[in-house]
C-alpha cells in the first residue's frame, strides 16, 4: 500500500438503501441517465466545434502573432554583420495569467511554420538558476533526451571512448544541433518573466549576448504587467543588450466578449444558460479572475450539471421518439412551473379539454412538448438576435455608453429590456437620426437579416438612395424629431419673455424622409417588442435554459475560509443535532455539547491580538468542564487537543512578546 | 607574417593602443620565451578582449581563447580549458589527437595532468581566459590555482584578463606579470570614435540635382560634422554619465540621427553646425539617449511627446522620469485585483497602528480621510524634541511587511459593498505574487505559501498605486498616512 501517493475510497456497496432514501424514491432521478449522458455529449460536441471553429481564441490574437512572427523573421534576415544587440519582444499579455500558456503554446506554433526558427518556452517554475535553465532549454531545443540531473552523471558513461564531450548545460549542444539544423533564429520565449528572478534574467542575457555571433537568439519575453516594469527591473548593462519591440495582445475581456456571441447569444445554440449564471460568470471575470479558459469551463460544467439534475432535459435529444420515453418523463414535465403556468393560462381560455387531454394522454403530452421546443427554441433565438441587433445598433449610432452585447443579451434573457431606458434610448436617437447617419445604420442592419430578423431593409435603402439623390444640398436629411430643425421664437408678451419652440417648415424631401424613418422605426419597435419576451414565461424554459445558481457558486467560487470559520463559530449548521441548538433557544451561547475545538474558538473571538492561555483553560474549563476536579486533567487534554487543532488550521501561533500567551492571527469575516 | 607588420595593422586598427600592442608582441613572440602569467587589467570596453583576439590571430603562435563569462560553473571552464586546448593543437600540428584519455576534467589536478600530457614534447602554447574575473563560481582560490599552471606545465603560458589587476593576497604569490589597458582619454576617445564616421545621408543626393557633390565630397562633410558632434555629446552627456568607449559610442549613435534630421531635410547645410546646434539643443538637454531601453524611444515615444508639447503649447524638454510618469499605464486588471493591490500598497506604507483612523467606518466618511498632519503639528513636534527633525516622506521608504489579514481587512474597508469570502481572493494573491506586484517578504519558511502568519511586501511604487486608484475612481493619497505632496 505504502508505494502508492493517493487513493482512492469507494463506499462499500449496499445492497439495500438507507431507510430515508427509500421513502423519496418513487421518483428515480437516474432515469435514463446515459441517454442525457449523450445528448450532452452531443450539445457540448457542437458548443466546443463553435469554441474552436470559430477560433475565437487563435482569431484573437492572430494579429499580434502575425506581427510577432514578422519580428522574427525580420530580426533573423538582418545582415550578418555580427549584431550586437539580442532582438526582443516584449509581449505584454495581459494580467490573466493562466491564459499565457495556451498563447504561448499558439505562438510557437505558428512560429515554427512560419518563420522557420526554433522556438522553446521556459517558465519560471522550471529554472530556478541558471543551469537548470539551460539544461531545460538545451533539452527542449535540441530535443535531447536526458536522463539523469545528477552532476557525475552529467554525461553518459560511454564519453570515454570519445573523448571530451559538452557538459549538458553548455550551450555548445545548440551550437552543434544548429551546424546540422540551421534555422533562422532560436526563440526563447520566458513565459512568466516577471516571476524570474532578476538576477537570472541579467545572467542569461549576458550569457546570450555572448553567444550571439555563434547563435541566433531571440528572446520574447511575457509580460503580465507593463513594459515599463520590466525594464526598470533589469539592470543597465543588460538592457543594453537588448533591443526590440513591444506586442500587446489581446485582451481576455474582448476575447470573452466574442465567446460570449458565440457559444451563448448564438441563434444555433439548442441549449442556453440563463441570465443569472451568465451575470455569475461575466462578473466573475470582470471582479477576480480574467480567463477565457474558465469562461469556456463554466459553461461547460453548466452543460453537465443540466443534464446531470433533470430528467425532461432528455427532450433536448435530437429526433427521439416516443418510445425512447417513460412515462416518468412525461411526469416531469407536468410538474415544472412552466407547464402549470402555460395549462393555468389554456384553462384561463377556456380550454379544459385540451388540458385534460394533457394531463391524461402521454403521446398528446409528447406532441405538444416536440411542438414547443421547436416554438419556445425560436423565440429564444429571435431573443438572441434582437439582442444582437441592438447591440449593432447602439455601435452604428455610436451612442454611449457603450453596452456590451454580453450584458445586453443578459439583460434580454432576463426579460429586463423590454421598455427599459437602454432600449427607449436608442429608439429615440433613431427617431430623430440624419440620414448619413442611417445609411450606415441600414448596411450595419442589413448583415443581420436573415430567419429571425427580416424587415426589407433593401428596400428601404433603396428609398433612401432615391431621395438622396433628389437632395442637393450636401447637408444629411433630417426628421421632424431632430432638434436643428426646431426654432427657438423668443417673444416678450407683457413684459415676460416666453421662449417657444416651433417647427421648421419641412422641406418636401424632409418630409418624405420623416415619412420613411416612422416606417422604419414602427418596423423596429414592432419587432424588438416581439422579440424582447420573458424567456421565463416560455413553456419549457426550463429544459431549453439551465439558470441554477447553487452547483455552480458552490463549484467556481467555494468559500473555503468562511466554511471553516462558520463550522467552528456555529457548529449546529453543520451538525445539525439537537444539542448544540444553544441554552434556551439562543444559537450564540456556548454550551458544553459543542466540539471542544468550537468552543475554543468563540472564545479565540472574543479576545484581542494577545490570548492568555490560561485564562483561555479557565474559561474553557468553566464551560465543558463539570467542575469535578478528577476529570479535570481529562477536560485538559481535550482543551490542548482543541488548541493545536486551531494552531493547525493557522489561527494562531506561540507569541514571543509575553509568556503563556498566544497571538491571534487570523480574524473571523476576511 | 611578421612581427612588425602584426604591429603596425593593430595599431592601425585599434588606436591609442600602441603601447600595449608593443608590449604584447614583445612578449608572447613565437621564438622568445613568454612569462608563465600575465594579467591583463583595464576597465571595461579598454580593448582588452578584441586586441588580444587579434593580435594572436595574426601571430602564429599556437593559443586558445576562452571566454570565461560564458562557463557556468568552475567544472565548466575546466572542461572547456581542455576542450579548447585540444581542438587548437590539433588545429595548429594539424594531426589527430587520442581524444579518448582527455573524456573528463572533475577538478584541478585533472587539468593540471591533462595539460601536461597535451604539452608534453610541445612548443610555446598560450591559454587566454578572458574576463576570468566573471566566474560565476570557484571564488579566489581557483583563480589563484590557474594563475600558477604555468608553473607546473612548463611550456604554458596563460594570460587571464581582468577588470582589475588581480591582487598577490588572491592570487597567494607575487611572480605574475601584469599589463595594463587604461581608460580612454577624451581626446583618444574623440580619436578613436571619429576615425570612422557614420554617414549624413542614408541615400546620397541625386546627380542630377547636386552634381558636384560626390562621395569624397560627402565622406568629408560626414567627417567633419560627426567630430564636432561627438565633441558637443561628450561635453553635454557621456562625460557626466558613461565615459566608457561603448556608452560614448551608443550615446552618440543614438543622437545621430535626430541631430542630422534638418541637414538631410535640406533646411541646414551640413556646414551650418552652429545653427544646427541651436536648432537641436533639446537632444543634449534630455537624458533620453544615455538611458538603456528595450523599445526604441524615438519611435515608441515620439508621437506622445509631439502630442503633448503642442497641447501645453511650449516645446519644453520634458525629463524622462517625468515622462515616464506620465506614461505610466496600469494594465486594466479586474476590479477586486485592483483593489487588492491598493490595499496592499497601504498596508506596507501605513504604519498599523493608525488603521483605526483612517479605515474605521464612521458614519462620517470625511473623517477617514485625513491629510497630511498640518505645518503646526509639525513644528509643535519638533519643539518637544528640541531638534529638527527631517522626515523623509513615506513613500520614498521601502514598504513594510504587512500580514495578509491585515491586508484583507484594509481591502474590505476599501470597499463599499461587501465582498463574498471567496477562494477567487487568494487566487488573485497567488497571481500577483507570481506577476511580483506582491512578494513575500523574508523570514523563515517564506518560500512556503501555506506557512501561517507569513507576511507580504509590495513591490512597486506610488505612481503605480496612484494610477491603480484613479482606474477605479479612488484617490489613494487619502489614505496615506502623511498624505503626498
Ligand atoms: N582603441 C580602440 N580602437 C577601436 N576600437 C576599440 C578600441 N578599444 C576598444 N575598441 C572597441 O570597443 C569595444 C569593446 O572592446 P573590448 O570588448 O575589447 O573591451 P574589454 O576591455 O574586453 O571590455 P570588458 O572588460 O568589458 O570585457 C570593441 O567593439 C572594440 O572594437
Ligand atoms: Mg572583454
Amino acid at each position: 500500500m505504502e508505494h502508492q501517493r493517493c487513493y482512492i475510497y469507494e463506499l462499500p456497496k449496499t445492497e439495500e438503501r438507507s431507510p430515508k432514501r427509500q421513502r423519496t424514491n418513487r421518483y428515480n432521478a437516474q432515469a435514463q441517465l446515459p441517454e442525457r449522458l449523450q445528448t450532452y455529449r452531443e450539445l457540448w460536441a457542437q458548443q466546443e466545434e463553435r469554441i474552436q471553429e470559430q477560433d475565437t481564441l487563435e482569431k484573437a490574437d492572430s494579429a499580434v502573432q502575425g506581427k510577432i512572427v514578422n519580428f522574427i523573421s525580420a530580426s533573423s534576415s538582418m545582415p550578418d554583420e555580427r549584431k550586437s544587440v539580442i532582438p526582443t519582444g516584449l509581449i505584454v499579455a495581459g494580467p490573466s495569467i493562466a491564459s499565457h500558456g495556451p498563447f504561448f503554446e499558439r505562438l510557437g506554433r505558428s512560429i515554427k511554420e512560419d518563420a522557420g526558427s526554433a522556438y522553446v518556452v521556459l517558465t519560471s517554475g522550471e529554472c530556478p538558476n541558471l543551469k537548470t535553465l539551460l539544461k531545460n532549454l538545451i533539452k527542449k531545443a535540441t530535443s535531447r533526451v536526458d536522463d539523469d540531473d545528477e552532476d557525475d552523471l552529467d554525461r553518459p558513461a560511454t564519453s570515454s571512448k570519445h573523448g571530451p564531450k559538452l557538459l549538458n548545460y553548455d550551450l555548445g549542444h545548440i551550437q552543434e544541433w544548429n551546424k546540422r539544423n540551421r534555422v533562422s533564429s532560436i526563440v526563447v520565449a520566458l513565459q512568466d518573466s516577471e516571476a524570474f528572478d532578476a538576477g537570472l534574467l541579467v545572467d542569461m542575457i549576458d550569457l546570450f549576448h555572448s553567444w550571439l555571433d555563434r547563435l541566433p537568439f531571440v528572446l520574447l519575453f511575457g509580460i503580465a504587467t507593463s513594459a515599463e516594469s520590466f525594464e526598470d527591473r533589469l539592470s543597465g548593462n543588460s538592457l543594453r543588450y537588448l533591443e526590440g519591440e513591444k506586442f500587446d495582445v489581446t485582451q481576455s475581456d474582448d476575447i470573452i466578449e466574442k465567446l460570449f456571441s458565440a457559444t451563448v447569444a448564438s441563434t444555433h445554440v439548442r441549449l442556453r444558460i440563463g441570465p443569472n449564471i451568465s451575470r455569475r460568470m461575466l462578473d466573475r471575470q470582470k471582479d477576480h479572475v480574467q480567463n477565457t479558459q474558465d469562461f469556456c469551463d463554466g459553461l461547460k460544467y453548466a452543460y453537465m450539471s443540466h443534464f446531470y439534475a433533470s430528467y425532461p432535459s432528455l427532450f433536448l435529444k435530437e429526433d427521439i421518439a416516443f418510445k425512447d420515453l417513460s412515462p416518468d418523463a412525461f411526469e416531469a414535465v407536468r410538474n415544472l412551473p412552466s407547464f402549470r403556468q402555460w395549462v393555468e393560462k389554456k384553462l384561463e381560455q377556456g380550454q379544459a379539454q385540451e388540458v385534460r387531454s394533457l394531463l391524461n394522454s402521454n403521446e398528446y403530452m409528447f406532441e405538444q412538448v416536440m411542438l414547443h421546443i421547436k416554438s419556445s427554441q425560436q423565440a429564444l433565438s429571435t431573443l438572441s438576435h434582437a439582442a444582437q441587433v441592438l447591440s449593432n445598433t447602439r455601435e452604428a449610432l455610436q451612442m454611449s455608453p457603450k453596452v456590451r452585447l454580453s450584458s445586453i443579451w443578459t439583460r434580454a434573457a432576463s426579460g429586463e429590456l423590454s421598455n427599459s431606458p437602454l432600449l427607449r434610448e436608442t429608439m429615440l436617437c433613431i427617431k430623430k437620426i440624419p440620414s448619413d447617419k442611417l445609411v450606415l445604420l441600414l448596411a450595419a442592419m442589413q448583415q443581420l437579416e436573415g430567419d429571425y430578423f427580416s424587415m426589407d431593409i433593401s428596400l428601404l435603402q433603396k428609398e433612401i438612395d432615391k431621395l438622396l439623390q433628389t437632395n442637393d444640398t450636401n447637408a444629411p436629411l433630417r426628421t421632424q424629431h431632430d432638434v436643428r430643425n426646431d426654432n427657438l421664437r423668443t417673444t416678450v408678451v407683457a413684459q415676460k419673455v416666453l421662449l417657444s419652440k416651433h417647427k421648421a417648415a419641412l422641406s418636401e424631401q424632409d418630409k418624405a424622409y420623416s415619412d420613411l424613418v416612422g416606417r422604419f422605426y414602427d418596423k423596429l419597435e414592432a419587432y424588438f417588442d416581439s422579440a424582447f419576451i420573458d424567456p421565463r414565461t416560455l413553456f419549457l424554459s426550463e429544459v431549453l435554459v439551465y439558470d441554477l445558481k447553487s452547483p455552480h457558486t458552490e463549484v467556481f467560487q467555494p468559500k473555503p475560509r468562511f466554511a471553516i470559520e462558520r463550522a467552528l463559530a456555529s457548529p449546529h449548521d453543520y451538525l445539525g443535532c439537537d444539542c448544540c441548538t444553544g441554552v434556551d433557544g439562543n444559537e450564540a451561547a456556548l454550551s458544553a455539547t459543542q466540539p471542544a475545538t468550537a468552543i475554543v474558538y468563540q472564545m479565540y473571538l472574543e479576545s484581542g491580538t494577545l490570548i492568555n492561555v490560561s485564562d483561555l483553560w479557565s474559561a474553557f474549563n468553566a464551560i465543558a468542564g463539570d467542575g469535578d476536579e478528577e476529570n479535570e486533567s481529562k477536560t485538559m487534554a481535550i482543551f490542548q487537543r482543541a488548541l493545536a487543532e486551531l494552531k493547525y488550521l493557522g489561527l494562531v501561533k506561540p507569541s514571543r512578546k509575553k509568556t503563556d500567551h498566544i497571538t491571534k492571527i487570523m480574524w473571523k469575516g476576511l | 607574417m611578421l612581427p612588425d607588420e602584426i604591429i603596425a595593422q593593430l595599431i592601425s586598427e585599434y588606436q591609442c593602443r600602441d603601447q600595449q600592442i608593443h608590449n604584447l608582441a614583445a612578449l608572447y613572440s613565437s621564438h622568445l620565451p613568454s612569462p608563465p602569467c600575465l594579467d591583463v587589467y583595464g576597465l571595461t570596453a579598454t580593448g582588452k578582449s578584441s586586441i588580444l583576439a587579434s593580435f594572436f590571430q595574426l601571430s602564429s603562435i599556437s593559443h586558445t581563447i576562452i571566454n570565461v563569462r560564458e562557463c557556468i560553473t568552475a567544472r565548466h571552464l575546466l572542461e572547456r580549458i581542455v576542450a579548447a586546448s585540444v581542438d587548437a593543437l590539433e588545429e595548429f600540428h594539424d594531426e589527430k589527437l587520442d581524444r579518448r584519455s582527455y573524456a573528463r576534467t572533475e577538478n584541478l589536478s585533472a587539468l593540471c595532468v591533462h595539460l601536461g600530457n597535451l604539452l608534453e614534447g610541445r612548443g610555446k602554447f598560450v591559454l587566454v581566459l578572458d574576463a576570468v574575473d566573471k566566474l560565476r563560481e570557484g571564488g579566489g582560490t581557483l583563480i589563484a590555482a590557474l594563475a600558477r599552471l604555468g608553473e607546473t606545465v612548463p611550456n604554458l603560458s596563460l594570460i587571464l584578463s581582468t577588470t582589475l589587476p588581480l591582487t598577490p593576497s588572491t592570487l597567494h604569490s607575487s611572480s605574475i606579470s601584469f599589463l595594463h589597458f587604461p581608460s580612454y582619454t577624451r581626446s583618444q576617445l574623440l580619436a578613436i570614435l571619429g576615425a570612422n564616421p557614420p554617414k549624413i545621408f542614408l541615400t546620397p543626393p541625386s546627380l542630377e540635382t547636386f552634381p558636384d557633390y560626390t562621395p569624397d565630397l560627402a565622406a568629408e562633410d560626414d567627417a567633419w560634422l560627426w567630430n564636432r558632434f561627438l565633441t558637443t555629446v561628450y561635453d553635454s552627456l557621456s562625460k557626466h554619465t558613461g565615459r566608457d568607449l561603448i556608452s560614448f559610442r551608443s550615446c552618440a549613435m543614438k543622437l545621430w540621427r535626430p541631430f542630422v534630421e534638418p541637414v538631410v531635410s535640406g533646411q541646414f547645410g551640413t556646414r551650418d553646425f552652429s545653427r544646427l546646434m541651436v536648432n537641436r539643443r533639446h537632444l543634449f538637454q534630455l537624458e533620453d539617449s544615455v538611458l538603456d531601453r528595450i523599445l526604441d524611444p524615438n519611435t515608441a515615444s515620439t508621437s506622445s511627446q509631439t502630442a503633448t508639447s503642442t497641447a501645453s503649447g511650449l516645446p519644453e524638454p520634458a525629463t524622462p522620469s517625468k515622462q515616464r510618469q506620465a506614461k505610466m499605464t496600469v494594465h486594466d486588471l479586474p476590479y477586486y485585483t485592483t483593489h487588492l493591490l491598493i490595499a496592499a500598497y497601504l498596508a506596507s506604507y501605513n504604519p498599523s497602528r493608525t488603521d483605526v483612523t483612517y479605515f474605521m467606518k464612521h458614519t462620517d466618511k470625511r473623517k477617514n480621510k485625513r491629510r497630511a498632519p498640518s505645518a503646526a503639528s509639525f513644528s509643535m513636534s519638533s519643539k518637544r524634541t528640541g531638534s529638527k527633525v527631517r522626515k523623509i516622506s513615506r513613500h520614498l521608504l521601502t514598504p513594510s511587511p504587512f500580514p495578509l489579514d491585515r491586508l484583507f481587512a484594509i481591502f474590505r474597508a476599501l470597499l463599499v459593498d461587501s465582498v463574498p469570502q471567496v477562494a477567487d481572493l487568494y487566487t488573485q494573491i497567488a497571481t500577483l505574487t507570481s506577476m511580483r506586484l506582491l512578494v513575500r517578504a523574508g523570514g523563515a519558511g517564506s518560500n512556503d505559501a501555506l506557512e501561517m502568519g507569513g507576511k507580504w511586501r509590495v513591490n512597486f511604487g506610488w505612481e503605480y498605486a496612484r494610477a491603480l486608484g484613479r482606474s477605479v475612481n479612488l484617490e489613494v493619497g487619502e489614505y496615506l498616512v502623511g498624505g503626498v505632496d
